[in-house]
């Protein structure tokens, strides 16, 4: 069976580069790899977009270091999405992730092949390698990072990181120190293209063991986190009276990981207790996201919901009046809605 | 003049909102509809030094003076007129008449836990038949060997039902009245003969304990006499003194709660197309909210400062109780009528505010009797003896 | 034992106003408390004295110019609830980042002497930055463990709580909820979660007697513990950005599977 014209257009694409750009050595746009059940974190790909665009500009090539334990196949999805050359760590002792073993890897690395910026995602594991690797090599580190661009001039990384949870942006740049490193918030990245017709061979590191400094005890049992009040809690779904199967509201309230709340309408079925109540006569939040499920929305409840960043609103009437300060508004009946929703959230 | 207040009133202001705003705020309606004293409130209150905000460090408390107690005043005020009536009633006139006139024994004995929060206090002075006419004591304390036996009952005394020690006020000789009969005694509740009849239903203050003390052959040792046999009307006209300047702190607090409430409101209420705060009329019912907010809390904290560097205060601090407790009926009156119907509705806290605020006008001295003693003051001074 | 902890000051965001449509920022009033996650941080090295004959000193997280009172209040606040001294920073004129901060941090705990744990919160209310506490580490060469939920010194060992939600291997190790027990021999630095505790109250008299006297805080000369060549920022602040105007409204369209599909990928952008 012959291969198709775009087959035989894209074979002739040049190959990677591999091996010469490892013997170059010097600078070029680094990512740290996460890995997130047995795959590579979809902030990992957001990095590498990231990384290409700024690659592009500068005129340098970027590369990914991935560290884990039979991560073979996970490379070549890290090409896919704009690697240029990718190193890997592949030992037992990097199956989990621990401090010391992962920096040992990096901090060699990094002293051979001296990166002039280095993007991590701004999760457990690359927020603690981004700070102890840049401590160690004196480059400055801009964390929790939105957005990027680029001072060309002196190629330096122009970063935009939320205040107060995103109330304004503030930008940062590292203009002198080296390496310029960034940890990048996870979803506000688009995550690349993914072209199948990039590949290439990864170089492997040598894995020296290294022992952990800190030890795993088990899981901590019955561990209760203190109470948040309502008013201060960051994710609520609140249900109003036209919602059907309230069971669902519950279930859908603690998949987002939030609290149950509801309007007067539904304290008076008896379905929340008072202290539920979202209502100036209430109780009064600022939750980070608020999902109204079949909740008209009056004055009262949504004076209420005022300071919330992000409001979703179900509810069959295009008329109510929770559509004027809702986001995102779904006109339809919250029992057609909300199993498919939940579906969709698994 | 500097008007700030010190760096360790600032921090205490700091630590009292913050506790009123996570303790005693989500409660207070509770309170008020249950009916209940807030025993627990008054322990954490104790637990950080608070009940005995302005007595010597020597003596238990945290000699923050009284500007540290307008202070707490004003911030439980804010938020549970109740929570402040109780500790009010603890620290401006119970504790404070031990502080005031008692023996360093007695001090050491009463003072110390008081202060400390361990035992709660309370004023044992009205009875039926003496209220404003507060010399007309019936309660009957009677020499007996080395002790006194009291016989008699008080009414309408805050923290009577729960209190562990009260300051009582009893005729020793019935025919001298205020001058050289009158004896005040420290009582504890848990002695024989001391009993709490019942507790008044009210309008308002719902959280605290309005009750009906009576004594029946009440045996009081002699070391319990407070200040001079027969001079008992004294120590208690000097902390009634005192009390009335924080009455009117809790006045402040009242009426800026009121205010802000007001404000929220005529910000998010719509009508005819625009929010309230477009409407002149409710302009100008908060700019006089506002004004008289300034004027009071101008008034309260230089009475304090005076207090505490031991200036005479008499008729300022009960200038303070007048104007603060009608403030503070103006203030909560105009935010309920800027809710319009829903002022009324027991969901909001205007209306429990509201029916909160009426006793000040009344109780630790009426604002009669408060207009006499400035009036007199006055006169006085110009050299008029005012006929009582 | 000795327990350090870094504390550091916020500005309170309820006393600013961000206009986007202007890109302005207004602030109506200018106050300032302690980082959230600090006080946390203070709270769990006051339970672990609690429990112990330790000292908890309380150390900035920033160096202010001279006469600020920021950094000197939330000194004195950790004296009030309970820490046992408080060292302030003097002698720089501007603002130095968590690079430079991390040498006068560590030349202050060598100074100390017999430093156990550092503890410090783990983010920063207002720039959302981790860094400062694992620098540290760096620098000392101590160990690690930071977001911790819980911390308790057993011997010579820390004992610590953390949430991990994920993990690069498949399935999870904290059983449903993702909290783990981690220990680490000391010295070691632990970054506390914002909201992990719940602070305590100042103790009233101790509030007192703190805020009245004005010597109550140590004060120690920057340039006498680092070469201040050392404290130049790394970072440099090139403006702001605002986002857009919140875009209200915002129907989705189609079938109500098709809506609930869409809703649900809002969500998740959102929740991460």
């Amino acid at each position: 069976m012959g291969d198709s014209y775009l087959d035989l257009l894209m074979a002739q694409q040049e190959e990677t580069p591999t091996e010469e750009i490892a013997a170059e050595g010097g600078g070029g746009i680094w990512v740290v790899a996460d890995i997130i059940d047995g795959a590579v974190a979809p902030v990992t790909l957001e990095a590498l977009g990231a990384a290409r665009t700024l690659a592009d500009a500068l005129g340098a090539y970027v590369y990914v270091v991935l560290l884990g334990n039979g991560v073979a196949d996970l490379v070549q999805i890290l090409y896919q999405a704009g690697a240029d050359a990718v190193r890997v760590a592949d030992d037992a002792s990097l199956a989990e992730f621990a401090l010391e073993p992962y920096l040992q890897v990096l901090s060699d690395l990094f002293q051979t092949d001296q990166p002039e910026v280095v993007i991590f995602g701004a999760t457990y594991l690359g927020s603690q390698l981004a700070a102890r690797l840049a401590q160690a090599s004196g480059g400055g580190l801009v964390e929790r990072v939105v957005a990027v661009s680029l001072d060309e001039a002196t190629r330096t990384v122009q970063a935009s990181v939320p205040i107060y949870g995103g109330e304004y942006f503030e930008i940062v740049a590292c203009p002198d120190a080296r390496p310029q490193c960034l940890t990048i918030e996870p979803g506000a990245f688009p995550v690349p293209f993914l072209d199948a017709y990039r590949t290439g061979e990864p170089a492997l590191l040598e894995v020296a063991p290294v022992e952990p400094r800190v030890r795993w005890v088990g899981a901590a049992e019955g561990f209760e986190p203190p109470d948040v009040p309502l008013s201060r809690a960051p994710v609520i779904v609140a249900a109003g009276r036209q919602v059907d199967d309230f069971a669902l509201v519950e279930r859908l309230a603690a998949r987002l990981g939030g609290r149950v709340a509801g309007d007067r309408g539904v304290r008076d079925a008896g379905w929340i207790e008072a202290g539920r109540v979202i209502d100036v006569r209430g109780v009064e939040v600022a939750p980070e996201m608020y999902v109204a499920v079949g909740v008209r929305g009056d004055t009262f409840h949504n004076a209420a919901i005022e300071k919330a960043r992000f409001i979703a609103a179900i509810h069959p009437d295009p008329d109510a009046p929770i559509f004027q300060v809702a986001d995102l508004c779904i006109e339809a009946d919250p029992k057609d809605v909300l199993s498919a929703l939940l579906e969709a959230l698994q | 003049m500097d008007f700030m207040l010190s760096p360790e009133h600032q921090a205490l202001r700091r630590l009292i909102r913050d506790f009123a705003e996570t303790e005693v705020a989500p409660v207070a309606a509770d309170l008020d509809r249950e009916h209940r004293v807030p025993h627990e409130i008054m322990r954490k209150l104790g637990q950080i030094g608070l009940l005995g905000v302005c007595f010597p460090q020597e003596y238990g408390g945290m000699g923050a003076g009284e500007i540290g107690y307008c202070i707490l005043m004003e911030e439980l005020g804010r938020v549970c007129t109740s929570t402040a009536t109780n500790v009010g009633a603890h620290i401006g006139i119970g504790a404070m008449v031990i502080y005031l006139d008692g023996r360093e024994e007695q001090k050491q004995k009463y003072l110390i836990p008081l202060a400390r929060g361990e035992k709660i206090a309370a004023f044992g002075l009205t009875e039926p038949n003496a209220g404003s006419d507060a010399a007309n004591v019936h309660t009957r304390a009677v020499r007996e060997g080395d002790s006194y036996i009291l016989d008699g009952g008080k009414v309408f005394i805050t923290n009577g039902g729960y209190a562990d020690v009260i300051t009582v006020m009893a005729a020793t000789d019935p025919s001298l009245g205020a001058h050289g009969g009158i004896t005040a005694f420290i009582v504890e509740t848990d002695w024989p003969g001391f009993s709490v009849a019942r507790e008044e239903d009210k309008m308002g203050i719902h959280g605290t304990s309005t009750a009906e003390l009576v004594f029946e052959e009440l045996r009081v040792p002699q070391e319990n006499v407070l200040g001079k046999v027969g001079e008992g009307f004294i120590p208690f006209m000097k902390s009634l003194d005192m009390g009335r300047l924080t009455l009117g702190a809790a006045g402040l607090g009242g009426a800026e709660a009121a205010l802000d409430w007001a404000v929220r409101w005529a910000k998010t209420r719509k009508q005819c197309g625009v929010e309230l705060a477009h409407k002149q009329s409710v302009q100008w019912m908060i700019a006089n909210m506002a004004t008289e907010i300034e004027a009071l809390r101008s008034l309260i904290y230089r009475v304090g400062w005076m207090v505490d560097t031991g200036q005479p205060f008499t008729q300022l601090a009960a200038m303070c109780k007048l104007y603060g407790s009608e403030v503070a009926s103006r203030a909560i009156d105009m935010a309920l009528q800027i809710h319009g119907g829903l002022g009324l509705s027991r969901d909001f806290p205007i209306e429990r505010f509201f029916r909160d605020a009426r006793i000040a006008e009344i109780f630790e001295g009426t604002n009669e009797i408060q207009r006499i003693v400035i009036a007199s003051d006055i006169f006085r001074q110009h050299g008029v003896r005012i006929r009582p | 034992m000795k327990i350090a902890v870094i504390l550091g000051r916020v500005l309170n965001p309820a006393g600013i106003v961000v206009n986007r449509r202007r890109g302005r920022i207004f602030v109506n009033r200018e106050e300032y408390v302690m980082q959230p996650a600090d006080r946390c941080a203070l709270e769990a090295a006051l339970q672990i004295k609690d429990g112990s004959e330790a000292e908890v000193i309380a150390l900035p997280r920033d160096l202010l110019p001279g006469d600020a009172v920021g950094s000197a209040d939330v000194l004195r606040r950790a004296l009030s609830m309970g820490a046992d001294r408080a060292v302030n920073f003097t002698g720089r004129a501007s603002d130095v980042d968590d690079a430079g901060m991390t040498h006068v941090l560590a030349a202050a705990v060598e100074r100390l002497g017999g430093v156990d744990l550092v503890l410090t919160g783990a983010t920063t209310w207002d720039t959302g930055q981790s860094q400062l506490g694992p620098r540290l580490a760096e620098v000392l060469d101590w160990p690690q463990v930071v977001d911790a939920w819980a911390v308790r010194v057993i011997d010579d060992r820390a004992e610590v709580v953390c949430q991990i939600l994920s993990s690069p291997v498949r399935g999870d190790r904290g059983g449903g909820s993702g909290y783990s027990i981690f220990e680490v021999d000391l010295p070691a630095v632990v970054t506390v979660h914002p909201g992990a505790l719940k602070s305590r109250y100042p103790d009233g008299v101790r509030l007192i007697n703190v805020y009245r006297d004005d010597g109550v805080v140590e004060q120690w000369d920057v340039a006498e513990m680092v070469d201040t060549g050392n404290l130049v920022p790394l970072l440099e602040k090139r403006g702001q950005d605002f986002p857009p105007q919140r875009e209200r409204g915002v129907q989705l369209e189609g079938t109500p599977q098709e809506m609930a599909k869409a809703l649900a990928g809002e969500l998740k952008k959102r929740i991460g």
